[in-house]
């Protein structure tokens, strides 16, 4: 059939009318009825009761750390709009991990602080794997263990648990104004962190538009069993340092926008300062020689006793029809000279009338610290501080997830996820002096999570 | 300078979004669908966070959250 000039016109002048229609301000998808268990409002409105419970599974490659999370909340929305909630994790960890000590063509043997038994009750990570001697002088039990030639040395099978409660209460000001108080606390054999913090969210524009402004305060204590190691001190497994503290204090800055009916936006800006101890007690740097690259001791690491971190968040939420897509990315910089950047997206699938998918993929890249280090020469002067502690890296790591939920009725929501996360070297690849650079310095994790859990309102 | 200029990029994007948003309280049936909101499931953001926390140099930007851990 041949066209018109006048009938083009007329296709044309309907076309644009229907495209103004799709993308008027009431959204891109004119009205959208609820053909979706998810796409019902949600169910944290006054008067509702949830408890949810959930058990995670975490296990890196090669025999590395791997951890069992069991979690379980209470969130009592109440009539007059406060809302009070509490959340129990508990950790089970086990397993072996790197301490920044460099591979070597022949075994090494390395020292550290043990209790005699794998779980003892004297505030120590255990460990197990090696031969236990004690000093004559302080009387300090010592785990004398060997690494294999030519592989990345772990601290072999250490294991520890932690337990962590968190406390929020949310009182409603007014229709459109609300605080935030919340408290946690987490205890290890080894480490304990609290910290309380305060926020207050008010809307505007018809409740459109929500700004949000959010102070917290940290403390954590490191406190490996007989104290801490002196930094740049040699590794003999006798510790002459105490507990030591660390504050954290932070705050974020957050705006979230309705911009059309289908389509809302996060932009949060975040910043934290700490002060105090920031070792990693158990982390190491080989010194090296300069010209066969053979370790001739192992230092524990020093880092700086102050960091400012700056966070800037965006995250995007469009709905199109019952299914939605996320995006979000996060620039980040702090005063160690870590930059990076963290993108993310995923699809809300709705499957049927009760269940939906979200297949997703994160991306994150970062530099690595100013004083990261493979190791050191030991023709050269100790630098102010050093660590070889591989989140201080640079690399790349690539997240691929996939979530669902399916509900089994108006109360009872049953969910999973399932993640791979793995990380690679960017840039340079760290070489050791000599002829021994098949040798691979990086230590970066390949991990599996899955999760499956139960959500019940009552 | 030049890490305030994201910063001043992303908040001015914000500000100008806000300033076209013409949603009436009536339209925010879709922004009120639990698949729309922010945190869809508290427990696989709270792991997430933990996993990148702990192996990670990285943290912070979503939330204020303390709470942390002694990760090996």
């Amino acid at each position: 059939m041949q066209l018109s000039n006048r009938n083009k016109g007329r296709i044309g002048a309907t076309l644009c009318l229907v495209t103004a229609n799709l993308f008027s301000t009431t959204g891109l998808v004119q009205a959208q009825e609820v053909q979706n268990a998810f796409d019902e409002p949600a169910t944290n409105g006054p008067g509702n009761i949830i408890m949810d419970g959930a058990v995670m599974y975490y296990r890196e490659n090669n025999s590395r750390i791997q951890a069992i999370e069991p979690m379980a909340s209470y969130t009592d929305y109440a009539d007059n709009g406060d809302i009070f909630s509490i959340k129990l994790t508990a950790d089970s960890l086990s397993g072996a991990s790197p301490f920044g000590a460099t591979p070597w063509i022949a075994p090494q043997n390395f020292l550290s602080p043990t209790s005699v038994t794998i779980s003892g009750d004297d505030g120590s990570t255990g460990a197990s794997g090696g031969v236990v001697v004690t000093d004559p002088v302080t009387q300090m039990k010592i785990l004398q263990t060997t690494a294999k030639a030519n592989e990345l040395p772990l601290n072999p099978g250490f294991q520890d648990t932690r337990g962590a409660a968190n406390l929020s209460y949310t009182k409603a000001l007014a229709s459109r104004t609300r605080v935030t108080f919340n408290l946690n606390g987490s205890i290890e054999r080894d480490y304990q962190s609290y910290s309380g913090g305060a926020s207050i969210a008010q809307d505007f524009n018809n409740k459109t538009t929500t700004i949000s402004v959010g102070v917290n305060y940290q403390h954590d204590l490191s406190k490996r069993l007989y104290g801490t190691p002196t930094p740049f001190a040699v590794m003999t497994g006798v510790f002459t340092d105490g507990t030591k503290s660390e504050n954290i204090v932070s705050a974020t800055a957050g705006i979230t926008q309705v911009i059309t009916r289908n389509w809302l936006v996060q932009l949060n800006y975040s910043y934290e300062r700490a002060t105090g101890y920031q070792n990693n007690p158990y982390k190491v740097i080989s010194v090296l020689d300069p010209v066969t690259g053979a370790p001739q001791r192992y230092l524990y690491e020093a880092r700086p006793d102050k960091r400012t971190r700056n966070a800037v968040y965006i995250g995007s939420k469009l709905a199109v029809g019952s299914f939605v897509t996320n995006l979000s990315a996060r620039y980040y910089h702090d005063s160690w000279g870590i930059n990076s950047i963290t993108a993310n997206a995923s699809e809300h699938i709705p499957i049927g009338t009760r269940g939906y998918i979200e297949p997703g993929v994160r991306y994150y890249h970062q530099s690595s610290a100013d004083f990261f280090n493979y190791f050191l020469l030991s023709n050269a002067a100790l630098p102010q501080f050093a660590s070889a502690d591989n989140r201080l890296d640079k690399f790349n790591a690539i997240t691929a997830s996939i979530k669902g939920g399916y509900m089994l009725n108006d109360q009872i929501e049953l969910y999973a996820m399932a993640d791979y996360y793995s990380q690679t070297k960017a840039g340079t690849k760290g070489l050791l002096p000599g002829n021994n650079g098949s040798l691979n310095l990086f230590a970066g994790v390949k991990a599996i999570s899955v999760m499956t859990g139960v959500k019940y309102r009552f | 300078m030049k890490k305030i200029i994201p910063f001043c990029c992303l908040a001015g994007l914000t500000i100008l979004l806000t300033a076209c948003s013409t949603v009436a309280p009536w339209e925010r049936d879709v922004t009120a669908r639990k698949s729309m909101q922010l945190t869809k499931n508290a427990n696989f953001a709270a792991i997430n966070d933990h996993i990148y926390y702990s192996k990670e140099g990285s943290t912070g930007g979503r939330s204020t959250d303390g709470g942390g851990c002694g990760c090996n």
